[in-house]
This record gives structure tokens, sequence and C-alpha cells, in this order.
């Protein structure tokens, strides 16, 4: 069975990442993986960040109403809501943006990203990962044919210190995933709701009955019923000395008073926790900076529901303040506590939404569709500098026409501000040669 | 070449006259270089044209080559026509950029790779003086290459340089040892370096060195045996149980290392019953078959345990995984009919050619014929022939899709013709609308279709991969002749990509791993034996059942998997058995029957176990966290088998494995109101959870639990149940 591949591949990685492989045999195809060179024969970009946190807006956000609006447009173009100015002249947002716009200067706005795949499935994974699905994928479709991003950052930035380093909240991201990386580096996925009264995080804390006393009698305990004989000559590959590691790292996580306290969302003020806002995606913003502040080097914070094909303007009135609030408090938050430089926080989602606006078959009210060729992207931190507005549309919102950027690129701009060589070459368990990303050039004003 | 140094003279010779057949020799003139046997291996051998260089997709810098050089044509284009006549400049060579850039004279991102002073260097710059021949007059073309010496037994950190020899359409002969890539499958065995010369590691073991050249592949075994010998009594003596056991010790003979003994009774029923079933064995199955004293009481076992519906649940699942597609494409009605269709063929214990045919030339409605939706779910000819080629054939032909096999002799031409087997599949219904899919589709032998060749154009007649396949007669399905060429019992392949599967799910460990990459230069590390089981599993009439009866049989099978002083490094021969985490479905329905709490699965009825879901889609938490396979993922069916922090932060804390070792209808609880003592206690958990008796320390330590001061009994069972699962011995199988 193909899983059998997997056993040996990955187990016996693991063998060689926890510092025991010294005498292991790697098959070829182990050999090549944990093969990972640049073409750059070393020249690794200095990058100032150590953690990203991901906003995901998944759907596909409309650029108009929120970044890039067009209020000079027809009305069947611009849409209901009308334009206010930012603190860069000549740059407007749209008018529910508010705290964003009064604080452009602490980020970047990117509004000229385009690419060629329309539908969710394709989108997500272009934007996820750097790479183009590989064959066409439908709307519906989770794909992963090439790392992702979080997995990326996972592998490269990771400690071996029992936090995991890739979080995804409240889910995972499609395309999210390692890919060929392997399981290791898969997202760990909080799935509570950090706005609920009883939030915890799943696993990382003790059961809810269970008392500190007693589980330290059950880790007593298992100490003395698990006899399985060790094979400790690293020559002879047993799995168990990895399972007993992992064991040993999550007993630290679990008892931990640091790690505990990072996901202990009720350690920050009710001030704070007011000032991010008191809903699900507000509190996972927040929850994100306490990993941050843990050292985890890749946190998504997935946020659903963009898809606006009806009754967009009824559902953004409602989201927009409040989400507008989150994210600039979260990039203010940063920037007070001297943490932005060293967090990269990015918002996007797969793709912007049509200039027309158009009612659907069945549909009482309006919305926009799919749309791949303009989008925008927030990046703040990393040594990003603020106030920086690239690219733009046209003048109804059609098409990136002015400094056209290609998900490559902005994947690359992430990699690099992390430090890492978007020009890697990785191994795919089949001996595959692949790039980190295919065009490796980043965005130049933004490094 | 003859003007390359320290080539053995009598290769010189061999070069001359292959250049004087071809035009006259003038003296001090250099002979004509030809593109194609001169040029392009300088190409291949300094990476030019590999993928992540000018040989990708796009190329790179504007200049794209053939990747790996399998067509002339196209790479003599990019050289001598394309690039504005920049790249050679017949005028004033030395400055064209095909010599400047690899030489390092002016900026190039690949680095320098040729050397000024070298030969190859002469050899482009000669080629770019005679005008850029496209041929040289009458170039031979290459036939093959063989390597020298084709096997080698080493000691620890010796040396062995390996010649290279091409063989031409000519009947010369040139040594190309410096312009072949070297490659080995077990660097840490036998490491080769890029002149060929082959250094053996410090472990026991063997090789592959693969040597490649302008598309042909030969290799070189290289074996690296333990230096003490073993007395061949004492291979003499091992039990032979049947044919398995006789070609390992023939093997582990040659490598001087022992076989471990043979493994305690406890650990054969956990082994067996894990390994056919997919489950524990339960506690009578554990007292019954400690107390028997038959002498053949594990054959007994093997037997019954073949017998079981839960062989057919534990193998349906691990075939579901490989064919089973992702409902919100194909739609649910579908999966599931799927799922049915391939869980049914195991009940029945279909023989594989049957299964397999019964797959590859399924018609009917995909609400009704289940076999039918794997052409529902890969609707390309081109998905089609990756998917069967490398399941049932153990051929991968991605590679050859878009390029020429890196590693291998399949082109293009392969590919397509194999899928022009399944050109004229023909389809009827609703298609594919993701992500529901509803209704139903029917599929049928068509008429119309065809594959074209994406170079040529051409059309593809329907070829199999080698061999020959039964001719497609008019108005009959071409998919009859194909699924006919796969399941004949003279495909080698066919016998052997399944019986390497099974091998390695009963072993832990392929013979050939990847264990679908069956290929020259990924031999087996026991051809003999793969070869044998082949035989074995065709002449049963293709019986999984007999296969993983001849298997589990074998005294190999039954070994332990604590080493002895000569093979604790050997993980590729069985000279002992190779640990490994129980997979998600087997360990979910373990955790089930120690906690005695039922799992609840949607869209299954109740009391159903992990290894009969029909789909992936059905939410577990435990079965992803131990590394199911993500519907997701492409392709959905890689299983993640390894250990994460993750399994083990679940297993500690799920709240979900806490309420159910404490539940009020749990069996911790019910063993903590029976009247029994703290030693029937220790006997009961202990049977339970690891299949085993305990030790008369395990029991003492239970009984001083239970009767400390202040003990509570059933929060003492409750804490030792938990360390027990959270144990390596209930987490892998030993």
């Amino acid at each position: 069975m193909l899983n059998r591949r997997r056993c040996d591949g990955i187990s016996r990685r693991n063998a060689l990442e926890l510092g025991l492989g010294g005498f292991l045999g790697t098959s070829f195809v182990g050999g090549l993986k944990a093969r990972a060179e640049s073409q750059h024969g070393g020249l690794v970009p200095a990058g100032k960040a150590k953690s990203c946190i991901l906003i995901w807006m998944d759907g596909g956000p409309t650029h108009f109403e929120t970044f890039d609006p067009k209020p000079d447009a027809p009305m069947e173009y611009r849409g209901e809501f009308s334009s206010i100015d930012t603190t860069v002249p000549g740059v407007g947002y749209s008018e529910h943006m508010v705290k964003l716009a009064a604080s452009l200067n602490d980020y970047a706005m990117i509004r000229s990203i385009r690419h060629d795949q329309g539908n969710h499935g394709a989108g997500n994974h272009y934007m996820m990962t750097g790479s183009p699905p590989r064959i066409p994928v439908g709307c519906g479709a989770f794909v992963s044919f090439h790392p992702s991003m979080g997995s990326v950052v996972a592998k490269e930035l990771g400690r071996d210190n029992g936090l995991p380093s890739y979080f995804s909240m409240p889910q995972m991201s499609r395309s999210g995933g390692p890919n060929f990386l392997g399981a290791r580096y898969a997202p760990f996925v909080v799935g509570d709701d950090p706005n609920g009264a009883n939030f915890k995080v799943r696993d990382v804390a003790l059961p809810r009955d269970l008392t500190d006393i007693r589980f330290g009698s059950r880790t007593d305990l298992r100490a003395k019923v698990d006899r399985m004989v060790r094979l400790n000559d690293e020559a002879a590959g047993d799995p168990v000395l990895a399972f007993d590691e992992y064991f040993q790292q999550g007993h630290t996580l679990v008892t931990s008073p640091e790690a505990q306290k990072a996901f202990d969302i009720s350690q920050e003020s009710p001030e704070t926790r007011d000032r991010y806002g008191r809903d699900g995606f507000g509190q996972r913003c927040l929850l994100a900076r306490r990993l941050v502040d843990a050292g985890v080097p890749f946190i998504t914070v997935y946020d659903g529901g963009w898809d606006h094909h009806s009754d967009i303007f009824g559902a953004l009135r409602k989201r927009l303040p409040s989400w507008d609030n989150s994210v600039a408090t979260l990039i203010q938050d940063l920037k007070e506590r001297g943490m932005l430089d060293s967090t990269l926080v990015i918002a996007l989602g797969e793709f912007g939404r049509t200039p027309k606006i158009s009612t659907l078959a069945g549909s009482t009210t309006a919305g926009r569709d799919h749309w791949a060729n303009a989008m925008s992207v927030l990046m703040a931190g990393g040594g990003t500098p603020g106030g920086t507005v690239i690219g733009a549309t046209d003048r109804k919102g059609f098409s990136a026409v002015d400094r056209v950027l290609s998900p490559e690129n902005f994947v690359s701009t992430v990699y690099h501000k992390l430090g890492i060589d978007p020009n890697k070459i990785l191994y795919s368990p089949q001996g595959r040669p692949a790039h980190l990303v295919s065009d490796p050039t980043p965005i130049a004003e933004l490094v | 070449m003859p003007r390359l140094p320290a080539f053995p003279s009598i290769a010189v010779v061999l070069c001359l006259c292959s250049f004087l057949q071809g035009m006259s020799l003038i003296a001090d003139e250099p002979p004509i270089v030809d593109f194609e046997n001169d040029l392009q291996p300088i190409l291949t051998r300094f990476g030019c044209n590999s993928g992540p260089c000018h040989g990708k997709a796009r190329g790179q810098g504007g200049f794209q080559l053939s990747l790996l050089g399998f067509d002339a044509q196209q790479d003599f284009d990019a050289i001598a026509k394309e690039g504005r006549g920049r790249r050679v400049f017949p005028g004033a060579p030395e400055n064209s950029l095909m010599l400047a850039k690899p030489a390092g004279k002016i900026p190039h991102g690949g680095g320098r790779r040729i050397d000024v002073a070298g030969p190859e260097f002469q050899t482009m710059l000669t080629w770019m003086r005679q005008g850029m021949p496209r041929k040289a007059p009458n170039a031979p073309v290459l036939k093959s290459i063989v390597v020298n010496p084709a096997s080698a037994v080493l000691a620890p950190k010796q040396t062995q340089a390996i010649v290279v020899t091409a063989k031409y359409s000519d009947g010369t002969e040139r040594d190309v040892t410096r312009l072949t890539a070297f490659q080995s499958n077990e660097a840490p065995i036998a490491a080769v370096d890029e002149t060929g010369v082959v250094t053996a590691g410090e472990i026991t073991g063997d090789a592959a060195i693969m040597a490649r050249f302008m598309g042909q592949i030969a290799v070189c075994d290289v074996m690296i045996p333990r230096i003490e010998t073993i007395p061949a009594d004492d291979y003499a003596v091992l039990p032979r149980n049947n044919f398995i056991d006789e070609l390992v010790w023939q093997k582990l003979q040659r490598l001087n290392i022992t076989p471990s003994g043979v493994c305690d009774d406890h650990t054969f029923l956990r082994r067996v019953t894990t390994d056919v079933c997919g489950r524990i064995p339960t506690q009578d199955e554990v007292n019954a078959f400690l107390a028997d004293t038959a002498p053949d009481k594990r054959a007994k076992l093997v037997d019954r345990l073949l017998l079981e519906p839960e062989f057919a649940d534990h193998w349906a699942n691990k075939w579901a995984d490989l064919l089973r597609p992702n409902p919100y494409h194909v739609g649910i009605k579908a999966t599931f009919n799927y799922d049915h269709w391939i869980r049914q063929s195991f009940h029945e214990r279909k023989p594989w050619d049957q299964f397999v045919k019964e797959l590859l030339t399924a018609r009917g409605g995909t609400f009704r014929d289940g076999s039918v939706v794997m052409f529902r779910d890969r609707r390309q000819p081109e998905e089609l022939t990756t998917l069967v080629s490398q399941l049932f054939v153990g051929v991968r032909l991605d590679c050859a899709k878009c390029h020429h096999h890196p590693f291998e002799v399949w082109g293009q031409d392969d590919f397509y013709s194999f899928a022009a087997y399944f050109s004229k599949v023909g389809r009827k219904g609703t298609g594919i609308s993701a992500p529901i899919s509803g209704s139903e589709e029917f599929v049928f032998t068509g008429t119309r279709g065809a594959v074209t060749h994406p170079v040529t154009g051409a059309t593809m007649e329907p070829r199999p991969l080698f061999g020959e396949a039964p001719p497609v007669v008019e108005g009959q399905d071409q998919r009859e002749s194909l699924a006919a060429w796969i399941t004949s019992p003279n495909n080698h392949l066919f016998a052997q990509t399944m019986a390497n599967r099974v091998w390695a799910d009963l072993m832990a460990r392929g013979l050939v791993e990847p264990v679908d990459d069956l290929r020259a230069t990924n031999p087996p590390t026991n051809g003999p034996l793969l070869k044998a089981l082949g035989e074995h599993f065709r002449d049963s009439g293709f019986s999984l059942t007999e296969l993983v009866r001849v298997i589990a049989n074998s005294h190999v099978y039954q070994l332990s998997s604590l080493p002895n002083d000569t093979n604790v490094s050997d993980t590729r021969n069985h000279s002992r058995h190779y640990r490994h985490r129980l997979r998600a479905e087997v360990l979910l329905d373990a955790v089930t029957v120690v906690t005695g709490v039922p799992a609840e699965f949607d869209a299954m009825p109740p009391d159903s176990s992990a290894k009969q879901l029909w789909t992936h889609r059905s939410d577990s938490l435990f079965l992803d966290t131990f590394g199911r396979p993500d519907p997701n993922q492409d392709p959905p069916c890689e299983r993640m088998s390894d250990s994460t922090v993750v399994q083990s932060l679940h297993l500690m804390n799920s709240e979900k494995l806490f309420r159910d070792i404490g539940s009020d209808s749990g069996s911790a609880k019910s063993l903590a109101d029976s009247s029994k003592t703290g030693e029937e206690i220790s006997v009961e958990l202990y049977t339970r959870v690891f299949g085993r008796k305990p030790t008369p320390d395990e029991t003492k330590l239970v009984v001083d639990l239970l009767s400390a001061e202040g003990a509570v009994r059933r929060q003492v069972i409750e804490d030792l149940m938990w360390a027990m699962v959270n144990s390596a011995e209930f987490v892998f199988q030993d």
C-alpha cells in the first residue's frame, strides 16, 4: 500500500530530524527528500520577520468594497458604498474600512496582483502555495499539489519547543496542507471559538475534569507500564524512539506554563479583548498574536464567507466594520508592543470580484462574482514600508494595469521576509525537483 | 571524443575507429563533432538540461532544452538557431554564450559548470568551429551502455571504480564514464561520486548504483556484507516453513547476518490479528491461543482469521485508500456504490485478476454498478493511464506524460499509446458538477474518441507497455484488450506489484520501495523472493488469501523485532520484524474495544468500525490525527503513517478519549464494579489492552496501586487504562 511508503519515508525522516539518523540508510527517495538546495549557493534573504499571521478571506473578497473602490465608475460598477480618504494622498478606501484607512502608514497595500484561476479550488491553491494547480480544478475542490506557505514556514522556521509550528483557526484553509513535506508540517487546527466562555485549545490542555495531580500520576504510571523494549541503537531505525520524543514534547507543551499561557486568552485584559472585537474573528486575531508571542512561526486565521454572489452590500455593511477594527487593532497592537518588525501580517483571499454588479438567477439581491484579474492584498510588518501602495487597477476595476504582479511575486515576498529562499529546490517523495516558487522574484518595493 | 584524457587505450582505439569509418581523417584536423553523440552528453552531464535549470518546462533565462536531452532536434534548434544567434558565434566561438556562461566568463545563474581547460570545453569549441553540424557523417546511434563491474562485493570503506561503456549501432564502443551520471539508491550503504567511484559505507547491506548516459541506463549491484563470517551450518538449521524462508536465509547468508529469534505467542497473535483483520485480539482469543499447545496453532490461527468478515473490511479499507474518490467530486451515491463494490469484492474473496478485469472494463450506471465509478472520477485517458499503470503494473508513467521518464525507458509514445486504450470510453448522463454531482452517469463502450501525441499530434493506437496484448477486435471494448494484457499470467509485473504491496503490508517494508515503483533502477532488496512470491500468487489463481497465508506462515514473518549481534542495522532484508504504528482505523477500533464505548460515525449504522467507513469525509478527529488520507490532497491516496506530536497530544488529552475511559457505560467502570481481585484486574487489563498476560511485576504494580491507602478503585483502573493506551506497546505493532 502507498501508506507503507509513507511509513518508511517519514518515520525514518523523523528519526533523522531528531538527530538519531547518523547511520540510518536513507532510500534513494529519502536521500533526495532530505536534500534541499539553493540555486543561489547559500544567498538566503535576510528576513526580518520571525512569524507570519495570514488572514485568509476565503471565498474571494471584493476589492471594490474594501481597498480599491471606484467612485468615478458608473453605478453598476462602483456599487452602493462611497469612498473615503486614507492617510496616503490620492488613495481611497471603501467607506467601512475606517480604521485601516486611518492607519495605512503602518502597512502596505497591493492592488495589482492578478492571476488566471477563477474558481475557489484553484484560486485558493494558487494564492496559498504560489503554484497554480497542475490540472483543472473545480470550484468545490480542495486540492493540494504543492506545500502551502504555512507548511513551508513550519518546516523552515519551526522550533522544536513543543509548540506546533503552524496553526490554523478555526479550520484548515483549502490547499493549506503540507503536500509532500509530510504530516509533521500539517497545520494544528484550533477549532474552538476563542470568544466562547470556556475556550481552550483542543488536546493541548488537560481534559476539563482531569486535575494536574492526576495527570502527573498518569504519566508516572505510563512510564511504569510502557515496557516495550526500545531499540536504542540508532541504526535499528526503531520508530518507537520518535514516538517517545513526541510524547515528551507533548508533555512539555501540556505542563509548560509558557506554552499554556500562549493559549490562555483569558489572560488578556477585558479592554484588550474588547479592542480586538468580541467575536470569533477578533479573538482569533488576538490569539494569533499570543501565539506569535510564544514563538509560533505561522498562524492562519481562516475567515470564511467572502463569496458574495448575492446580498453583497447588506452582508458587508454588517461585517466590514468589525473586520476593519480587528485587523487594524492587530497591526496597531503589534506595533505598540514592538513586534511589528518581526511579525508579518497579510490579509487576502483567492481572488477579487467582478466589476459589474450582477443578480444571479434565483437571487433577489445583487452581488459580485469571481474575478481573478484584480485583487487587493494587505501586508504589514516584517520591515514592510508603511504607507506604500503598489499598483492600480483600471478605472472600473476590471484589471490590474499598473505594476502587474503575480501570486508568485506575492508568495516570494512572504518567503523573502521570513528569510526563506523562494528559489530553493524541494524534492517530492518521487524525487521530482520543484522550485519553492517558480518565479522567485519578490515585490521590490516591499523588501 | 578521442580527445578526452585518461581513457583506457582500448576505448581510444575504438573511438577513433568509429570516426575513421565516418570520414576521411585529415592529420591534425579534429574529427567532426556529432551533436547527439558528443555534444548532448555534455549538456546532460553538467546538468544544463536538468529539471531545475534549462530542462524545466519554461527553460531558464529564455533558454530551454529538452529535459535530460531526450529531444535532440529541440536542443539543436535551441542552441544553434534560437536566441538570435547569441548562443553560438561560429566566427568567435569563445564568445558564444554557450561557452562563456558555463565557463563562468560572464554571469551565469547556474554558476561555473565547465572547466575551460577540460575536454568538454574543447569539444564544444570544436563543434562551433566546424559550423555546428547537426550530425556527423554516418554518425552511429547509441544502442546501450554496460557497466563494469556489473556487481561488486565490497568491504566497509572500500572503493570501486565503475567504468561505463557505450555501444553503438556500428558495433563501436566508447568509454563514456566521464559523461555518465551516477546515483546510488542507498547512499549510506554505498555512495558514488560523479566520476563513478563507489565508496562502501560502514553499514551492512546492498545498494544499486545507477549509471545514466543519454537515456540509457545500467545498474551495478553493490553488496557490503558483515566482515565476520557465519558458519554455513547456522543457516542450514534455520526453520523453513515455506519458500519464503529459504530465499530470505540465502540473502542473509550472503550478508553474513543471522535472523532474530522467533517472536512470543502473544506477539504473534497481536501481529497477525492486526495485519490480517485490522483489529486487536479479544481477551478470549488471547486466553485460548496462549493455552493452546498444538504445534500448528499459529497456522490454524492464520486460517481462521482469513475467513473472518473483518479480513474483507480491513483489506477493502486499504484498497479504498487507493481507489476511492472524493464524494464532493463524483457525488455521494456514486462514492457509496463504489465503496460497496470494492468491499463486496473482498468479502467474496474475488481473485485479484477478476477484480482488476471488472474494474478496468466496467460498464453501467454509477447508481447501480459501483465498479464504473473510477471512470466517472478519472475522466481523461491520461488520468486513467497514470492510475492504472501505477496501481496494477507498478509502473509510474506520470513523468512520461510530459517528458521522457528520467530514470526509465518510458517516453511519451509509451504513455499515449497506453492512454489510447481509454480513448473510447463512453459516458452519458450527468457529468461532474462539484460539489454535489447529484445524478447518475453511465459508462459504456463508445465508438468515438482518440488520444493524440501532444508533440507530434499523431493519433495513437493502443499498445501495451511491453509484450503483446490481444488485438482489439472491431466492435469490442478496447479496455478488454488492456485488461487481458494487465492480468495475464505472463505479465510478471501484475503479480509482483500486488505481491510486493501485500508483503509490505505484513512485513512493514516492501521488497521494492515505493511499493508501486517497480523498475530496473529501483531493484528489489530480494529479487528471487519477489519473483517467487509473484509466481506463487499467480499460481494460486491470484488469491489474496493465499498470498497473505503464505507470508504469515513463513518463519520470517514470525521473527522477533529484537535484534541480535549481527542484524541490528538491517532495515531492508527482514532478518527481524520491523515495527510500525497501527494504522488510523485499526488504532481507533482498538481504542473502542479497550474503552468499551462504541465510536459513532456519520452516515454509518451504530456499532460500525472505523474500517467500514465508506468515505474519508466522515468526520473523525482521531482518524484525521492519525493520518488517514486527506480527501483534499492530490492524489487522495496518500496516507501518513508516521508519528507526530499532534497524535501524542490527542491520545494524551483528547476530551473524547478521557470521557470514554471514564464513561459510566465503559469497561473501566464495569471492571471497577466487579468483584475481581487486584490480580484478576491486572490480567483483565493486560489481556484487553496489550493482548497478553501481565508479568508478576506488572501484577504487583496493579495490586499495589489498588490497595494503596486512599486509592479509588475506579480511578486507578482508569488511570492504568489511560497509561496503557498511551504506551508504545499499544500504539505499535511489534
